[in-house]
Formats: structure tokens, sequence, C-alpha cells
């Protein structure tokens, strides 16, 4: 008797200290790392140039995104409607939806996130996407009216944008409450930041109890982490990408992206203002090898010289092979039956431009193509080279109503081949009168195949991207971040 | 011995005049300005004519170096453009990780390289300096971003029995900072010990062969004491100018090790700053790690002074 009570004395604590061990051990915290981009200045406001990429796409939410074919889903917006010349959008949006704070999500919000876009003082680059938004309207609680200064019938596809996210009506730095998966506990992108489930979350609650931060800028430094399971979850580039091949740790996954290098010929200067010598220049491109090349098998997808990513419902899928025959013939007919010499400039800004111009001088010297490569200094190549020579370009992802006005229209800021084409301009602006996205897309590709008839700018393929997570980790497809449903995710024993 | 000290004083004051003149103007010799380097691809002339006036720029360059240098002395450090922050807010915390990183090196790099430095002096050529200048040949020709990795790849991924890269914040208590720079420390050591051991060894060496160690030997002094009270005390005072100096290298060797480990000091901001284009904060760095650099060579010099009477007078 005294035995077993001085037993159950002495057994109580310790069945207390087990359960509290246990009951740490189950709670499920992602780890990541922040790449510290901004320098510390990275902020919790979506659309600031500055933001904080990582974090943000945790806390807050969009009114449109994604379904996992890249069309329109919805988010706190159930339904969107448009008026018959896609001037005026009538949203309706989810029910009982509550931010972080408790507040209630409705209409005045929408028109506070959405208005505020256009602040100069601000300086965000979400103006020029959303910019024709000219005002909105508090209908009821759960309906807002989007009034636009241009008829643009892609604007759901715009509201996908992964900066477009809403805030609660009033407010300001420095921000943090959403109406995400995850809310902030603790903020310092120096060092830590701490996400911590939101229960609340109208999808229901994540299966993580926690997302942890931890700012690493240096690249090997984050690869290093993610090797010694000091992290859980991070990007990849291509050469970091054997150390984890065949570990039984990791996951690695490659997933249709956006980005691309290019080539941008001056569409201006003689001879490339002649379309036929601009087609035969990019034509005669071995594309599937050069992808093969840059990425390896199987990372990237080909591109017949569009912008516009794979998982687009706007892009359109080319055919392109090789075709030295062509391009000599084209060469021939424009008055060079004996090859052409071209200047091409590249810097080393980023890993693989240098190449990207050493692949294609190779390959299109078969069509008699000679291409003079000069690789410029890297400090001032986007003032000094970039918009005024034949230059190898860099851009990251876009949607393909913004990436097809922004670096083809006549005459934009960006127009880096200074393409100039006035069927293709109307295209476009059809293309964003059309409500009905079958029609849209036709008119999109249709823009599209003029690229690649006269275009100036060769885009060989698009290149995946890369990341490599714990095996332990569940819930993410190998899609985009944009795709992530992050209240899914998990972590398994 | 006051006019000895005051002219170290003065030649060190006038490397600092030389290091923030070479600093500043370096700068201004850069194609562009802290303005148009930072705001990049998309500065309007709005921006860059409102960041100007921000940063002074629109004043003649003697003048901004005046009031810059001044600032300095008084301990202001400027405004970063990227962090937006007082410069002197950013660096204090990474100066103490900076400082708490130097610090676990030298207190076990500088005894442990003193001692093998003598053990190996004392037996040249034996065994056991074959080995001991052996590893510290390899030491010093094995660069820090190659030993840092593979310190992480043996004890943190292979072996598991330290975390390889530092997750903790730049403001997370002294305590913790010494735990998480053991493989830092270890990486620095690795290269510190072997350039100041294979001086203590050269240095060993000789006094062993000078006359007076002869002499004493000669006496009849037993070995143990020639040994402690005759050569090691000689030998160890060249030692200090070259701990002086290597304490100063530590200080590049920071900005890879730093990296390498994600350790959260000077070094890492050093690095970060250029990649963010941040320019006032870049300034500021190389200054603080040229007084740095003075300030201990400084400090070596004046043990070494005050320990050496021979140098105490002034010799023509």
């Amino acid at each position: 008797m005294i035995l077993s009570l001085s037993t159950k004395l002495l057994a109580t604590p310790l069945v207390i200290l087990m359960t509290l061990a246990s009951a740490a051990q189950a709670e499920s915290v992602l780890r990541r790392a922040n790449d510290l981009s901004f320098g510390g200045s990275e902020s919790l406001d979506p659309i600031s140039a500055n933001r904080f990429y990582e974090v943000n796409d945790l806390i807050y939410s969009r009114l449109i995104r994604q379904d996992v074919d890249g069309r329109p889903a919805p988010e706190l917006a159930q339904t969107w409607t448009a008026n018959a010349t896609a001037t005026e959008w009538t949203l309706t949006l989810q029910p009982g939806v509550t931010f972080h704070d408790g507040s209630t999500f409705d209409a005045a919000d929408v028109k506070f996130t959405l208005e505020r876009v256009k602040d100069p003082a601000l300086e965000s680059p979400v103006t020029d996407v959303l910019g024709f938004i000219a005002a909105v309207d508090v209908i009821d609680p759960l309906t807002a009216r989007i009034r636009l200064s241009t008829p643009h019938a892609g604007l759901p596809l715009l509201l996908m944008d992964y900066r477009v996210r809403m805030l609660p009506e009033g407010a300001a730095a420095p921000y943090g409450v959403g109406t995400g998966p995850f809310k902030l506990d603790s903020f310092d992108p120096e060092s830590m930041t701490i996400l911590s489930a939101n229960l609340a979350y109208w999808e229901g609650a994540p299966k993580l109890d926690k997302i942890e931060f931890t700012a690493i800028p240096d690249s090997e430094a984050r690869n290093q982490a993610m090797l010694g399971g000091q992290i859980d979850y991070n990007g990849l580039t291509r050469d970091q990408e054997p150390l984890y091949a065949g570990n039984p740790d990791f996951t690695v996954q490659s997933y249709p992206a956006g980005g691309w290098f290019g080539i941008a010929f001056q569409s201006n200067q003689p001879p490339l203002d002649d379309p036929r010598i601009r087609k035969a220049l990019r034509i005669a491109v071995d594309r599937v090898e050069m992808l093969a090349l840059m990425t390896g098998e199987g990372n990237g997808i080909v591109s017949c010289d569009t912008p516009v990513m794979a998982s687009d419902p706007f892009r359109a899928n080319l055919d392109c092979p090789q075709d030295i025959a062509g391009a000599k013939a084209l060469l021939a007919q424009a008055g060079y039956p004996d090859g052409i010499d071209i200047e091409v400039f590249t810097a080393d800004l980023e890993p693989g431009m240098v190449q990207y111009a050493e692949v294609y001088q190779q390959q299109v010297a078969k069509a008699g193509i000679r291409v003079k490569l000069t690789v410029a200094p890297s400090d001032g190549y986007w003032d000094d080279i970039w918009l005024k020579k034949n230059a190898v370009t860099s851009w990251s992802q876009r949607p393909a109503d913004q990436f097809l006005n922004e670096a083809y229209r006549s005459g934009a800021a960006w127009n880096e081949s200074h393409f100039a084409n006035a069927a293709y301009d109307t295209l476009l602006d059809q293309a964003r009168a059309t409500l009905d996205i079958d029609k849209a897309r036709s008119l999109y590709v249709q823009a599209q195949e003029i690229l690649f008839k006269e275009g100036g700018t060769l885009i060989a393929y698009q290149e995946n991207g890369r990341r490599v997570m714990s095996s332990r980790v569940t819930g993410i497809a190998p899609q985009d971040e944009d795709y992530i449903r992050w209240h899914l995710v998990g972590m398994a024993e | 011995m006051a006019a000895v000290l005051l002219q170290r004083i003065g030649l060190a004051l006038v490397t600092m005049v030389i290091i923030a003149v070479v600093v500043f103007f370096a700068l201004e010799l850069m194609p562009g300005d802290a303005c148009s380097v930072n705001l990049g691809r998309g500065a309007s002339d709005s921006m860059l004519a409102a960041c100007h006036i921000r940063l002074g720029l629109d004043q003649p360059p003697v003048w901004r170096f005046v009031t810059w240098a001044g600032d300095f002395l008084r301990g202001d450090l400027g405004i970063s453009m990227q962090r937006e922050r007082p410069i002197a807010e950013i660096v204090g915390w990474r100066l103490r990780n900076t400082l708490i990183l130097a610090g676990v090196t030298s207190v076990i790099g500088i005894p442990l390289a003193l001692g093998l430095g003598v053990l190996a002096g004392l037996n040249p050529d034996g065994p056991l300096d074959m080995a001991i200048s052996g590893v510290a040949i390899f030491a010093m020709t094995v660069p820090e971003f190659i030993s840092g990795t593979l310190m992480i790849l043996v004890f943190s991924v292979i072996l598991g029995w330290a975390a390889g890269v530092v997750t903790i914040g730049y403001k997370a208590p002294a305590f913790e900072l010494v735990k998480a720079s053991i493989l830092p420390a270890a990486t620095l050591i690795f290269i510190l010990a072997a350039h100041i051991l294979r001086m203590v060894r050269a240095s060993v060496v000789e006094v062993m062969q000078s006359d007076f160690a002869q002499m004493a030997r000669l006496k009849g002094v037993p070995r143990r004491r020639v040994i402690w009270h005759h050569v090691v005390p000689n030998a160890l005072l060249p030692a200090i100018s070259i701990i002086g100096l290597t304490m100063a290298w530590l200080l590049g060797g920071v900005v890879i090790v730093e990296s390498v480990f994600n350790f959260p000091g000077l070094g890492r901001l050093a690095v970060d700053a250029v990649a963010d284009q941040d320019l006032p904060l870049v300034q500021a760095i190389a200054l603080l790690f040229g007084l740095i650099y003075v300030l201990t060579n400084l400090g070596a010099d004046l043990v070494a002074l005050i320990l050496n009477p021979r140098l105490r007078t002034r010799r023509q």
C-alpha cells in the first residue's frame, strides 16, 4: 500500500511530464527559410515592391485563385459577372469569413484593398497591372461592384495575381492581419518569423500548427540547412538537384513555371526590320536540344517564342522544330544568300545568361547565321545594352495579357524588341473586351502566332521551378507556389 | 616611452584618415551613385531627385566627405538605404555577434596554436613536429568556404553532432550565439591556429639555438627551466605581432565563414549590403573593418612594447 502510494506520487509528475512531452512532439511545425531579398525591409503590405512574399502568401487570401488548370476559381469571391461591355464587374463574396483580428470580411474591405492599388504614395508595381480600376462600389456587405476606366474581360485573371490579397478596411503599416490559413505570431524578416494556424480559417483549420521562417540569405547556406535537416522546404537550383537524388529523406519536385531567358532582336534596326530575317534567326534554333542542354531533361517546356507559361489557359502551343533549310531560304529571299552577321550581347547577370547565347551561336551557325557574341559588363547592362542592342533578356512569370501587352505592344516601355504590329495590338484590345473565355483564348493565340511569324524575341523554352522538401511534408503537388493550398499541407510523423 | 607611444597612436590615426578617404572617394569613382545603383532598372527621374536630396548627394563631394566623417566621429553612421534604419543600430548587434565569434575563436585558437607551436619547435623535424606542421600547411591552403562546407557535411549532415547552419536571429542572447558558433569557430581556428603555430615554431627553433639558451644549458640549468624561463618568453614576443595580424585577418575570414554558416554577424551583413546595393551601409562597414584592423594592430604593438623593453626607446 505504502509502496504503491509512493509509486503513484512518483509516477504522477512523470505522467504529466510525459504528456507534456508528447504534446510538444505532436505539434507539427514546417520550418522554412526566407531569402532576405529585401535586406530586412521586407513588407507585410501585399502590394509593396518589397513584399515579404514567402509569408504574405500564407496570411492573406485573394478574391480569385487558379484551379489546377490555371483557370479562375473562387476564393474570397464566390461568383463574378461582368456587364455586356466588360466595364463593370460584380462580385459576390464568401460569407462568414473573418480576419485574424476577428472582424468580418465584407465588400468594404474589397473596396479598400482594390482602391489603394492606385495610391501613388505606395509606389506599388501592382498599379501598372490594376490601375484601370476606377472605383469599387459597396452594393451590400457581400456584393462589390468594380468599375473600370477601360473595358477588361480578363479582370478575373488579373485578380489572380499573387499580390492582390485582401486587407481589412483601414489597414495600415505594419499590416499583417489577413484572412489566410496562417496568422502572424512574430515578425522579424532578419531573424525569425513565426506563423501559427488560423483555426477559424474558412476552408477548415490547417493541418500544420506552425510555420517558422529563418532568414538565410545565402543560397548555399539554405541548401546546407536543408541537407542538415534544419529546414523542411526550400527552392532548388539545377546544380543542387543531384545532392538529393535517390535520398529517401527528401522529395524533389520540378513543376512548370513561367520564367525564361530570351534574345530580343531590335526589330526597328536594319536589316532586322525585315520580318523574314527575324524569323530565320528564330527558326534556326533547336529548342529541344537547347532546353536539354540548359536545364537537363524534363525540366522545362519548349516555347515557340511565346512568353506565356504552360499553365496559363491563354498560351499558344505551337510546333517549332529546328528548320535550317527554312531559315536559309528566308535569308536568301531577304537578300542574304551567303548568310548573315549578327551581333548579340549578354552579361553574366544570372546563371545561364551567357551560356544561352553560346548555345544559340552554335546552333544557328548551320543556317549561315554568324553570331558575334559580346559579354558586356553586368553593371549597367539594363541601362546601356538592353532595349538598345540585340540582347539576352530575362523575365519572370506574368499572366498572358500582362506579358503580351508589356513586352510586345507598340511603344510599350519594356517592348525590348521594338516590335510594332497594328494587327497584334488590335487582337489584344479585342481580347480584353471579350468575355467568353474560349473566344478570348483564340484571340490571344492569334496574337502569339503573329509573334512567332514576325516577332523579334527568341524564347526557346520556359524553365521549370524546383523545390526540395523533407519527405515528411504532405499535401504539396508538383505545381507552382501559387497553387499550394497551405491549410492542406501537413507533416507525417 | 611616451614618444614611441604617441608615434604609434599618431600613425594609427593617419592610417584611419587614409582609409576613410579611400572608402569615400572610391565610391565617387564608380559609375552612378548610391541612388541610381539602389533604385536600379525601375528608377524614374523624380525618384532619383528625391533620393539625391534625402542622401544629400546634391552637395559637392568634399563637403559630403567632411560631413560624413564628422558624423562618423560622433557615432552617427548614417541611414541604410535598403533597410531605412540608422546604420549604427543595424551594425551594433552584428558587431557584437562577430566579436562573440572572434572571441570564441581566439580563446580556443590562440592557446592551442601557442601550445602546438612550442611543442613542434622543441623537437624540430621529429614525428610530432612533422604531424603538426603537415596539418598546419594543409589547413592554410584549404580555403574557408571549402573547410566550412566540409565541417557542415561531416559534423552536421553525416554525424549529426551539431547544427550545421545558424538558424538563430541576430538579437539572440550571447550564450545562444556562443553555442551556435562552434562549427564556424572551428573553421576559423583551423586556419588561424595554423598561421600562428608556424610562426611560434620557427621562433622557438631560433631561440633554442640562441647564445643565451645554449649558455643556460651549458651552465646545467634543467631543460624544463630553460624552456619555460628562457625560451618560451622570448619566442612568444614575435608571436604577438603575428597574433595581431592574424586577428585582423580573422575579420576578412568572417565574411566568408559567416556567409557559409549563416552566422548573423558583420561579415554576413557586409555581403548582404553589397548584394542589396546599399552603398551607405557598405561604406560604414568598410570603415568599421578598417577601424578594427588598425586598433587590433595598435593593440598588438602596444602589448609588444610593454613586454619588450628594447622597443621602448627610440633608436636613430
